[in-house]
């Protein structure tokens, strides 16, 4: 088994390994129903997010745990909503987490990262529906490696 | 690659076999090699077994451990996905081929050979600094206890093919 995801098989895994585990990843996922302009796009880009955080976690599933997702309006209160992220992640600190990121693709948030409690990793929309399948994947594969990297030196900062 | 390249996919294998299923019920196991001999499909799939192409030449693996992805269809009771495999291949001092899962054997991070700058010619797990031997041997000391796993490999037609990666006999 080498990802580690909120199912059952994973979670007992995670009990097991827990002094190892030590860092925790929250999806912020937007959503909407009423700007139906951007329906696609924004199901597009959760799709990208989605195979990115599989890809990382493959990568690092024997440190990371990944929470699971953290969904909310678009047109919402940031400041609200920022009350709310606290409130989950406050939990996490109480477990013996001594990394939390935050992984979205919604700039917005990127006012609110000093009250966040924890370290946003904002990724750009670079990838697109126009790119042929092959793009995306060496694409996201180049994200991965740079927000692996962005994390070790996080690790490295423990030593 | 894309999927219609392939000679055959997982899914249209098991359809053949599906189809086959009542056919082997009723006429018992002699009606295999039978069916073997006349459908150059299941032949041809038989022959490869779960053997995939990697589309790696023999004569472009080196002596130094290259990464190598590749796809495979996984059926997981009625699901069926698309699985991404990943391996580590070389051809050791004898000339023969390696070829190491980068599963790592602690808690399954991916290793990377020469990842970290400070242990050149090691693999390297950057989640607990767990490191193994070029040979896939887990350095005592670190986190791992036991060798990286090892894939089963054949060259044919001069390409490399990858099967399942199996835990090393304990020594
Ligand atoms: S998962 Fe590789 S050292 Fe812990």
């Amino acid at each position: 088994m080498y990802t580690m995801k909120w199912i059952q098989q994973d979670l007992q895994q995670y009990v097991q390994a827990k002094a190892y585990v030590d860092t925790i990843i929250v999806p912020l996922i937007p959503f909407h129903f009423s700007d139906d302009a951007s329906l696609e796009k924004d199901a597009f880009q959760r799709e990208v997010l989605s195979v990115f955080m599989r890809e990382l976690e493959k990568e690092f599933s024997g440190r990371i745990l990944l929470s699971p997702d953290y969904h909310y309006l678009k047109s919402a209160d940031k400041a609200e909503e920022v009350k709310r992220v606290r409130s989950w992640v406050e939990d996490s600190w109480a477990q013996p987490f001594h990394h939390i990121f935050f992984m979205t693709v919604d700039s917005s948030w990127k006012k609110f990262e000093q009250d966040m409690n924890g370290t946003l990793i904002w990724l750009p929309q670079i990838v697109t529906e126009s790119m042929q399948f092959s793009e995306r994947q060496s694409v996201v594969h180049s994200q991965v490696q740079q927000v692996g990297e962005f994390i070790r030196s996080y690790w490295e900062d423990d030593k | 690659m894309s999927e219609d390249k392939r000679p055959v996919s997982r899914r249209q294998f098991l359809n053949y076999t599906l189809t086959g299923v009542g056919g082997f019920m009723a006429a018992g196991l002699m009606v295999s090699p039978l069916r073997m001999a006349i459908d150059p499909v299941l032949q041809k799939e038989a022959a490869d077994g779960d053997l995939t192409n990697v589309q790696l030449a023999e004569g472009d693996i080196t002596n130094e451990p290259q990464r190598i992805d590749w796809e495979i269809d996984q059926v997981d009771g009625w699901y069926e996905s698309k699985v991404s495999k990943t391996a580590w291949v070389y051809k050791d001092d004898n000339g023969d081929i390696v070829a190491l899962s980068p599963i790592c054997k602690h808690l399954g991070c991916v290793v990377s050979w020469e990842g970290s700058e400070d242990y050149p010619d090691q693999f390297y797990c950057p989640c607990h600094d767990g490191r193994y031997y070029k040979d896939g041997m887990n350095v005592p000391g670190t986190p791992p206890t036991a060798g990286l796993d090892i894939y089963e490999h054949k060259i044919k037609n001069g390409m490399l093919f990858l099967g399942k990666a199996q835990p090393r006999e304990e020594a």
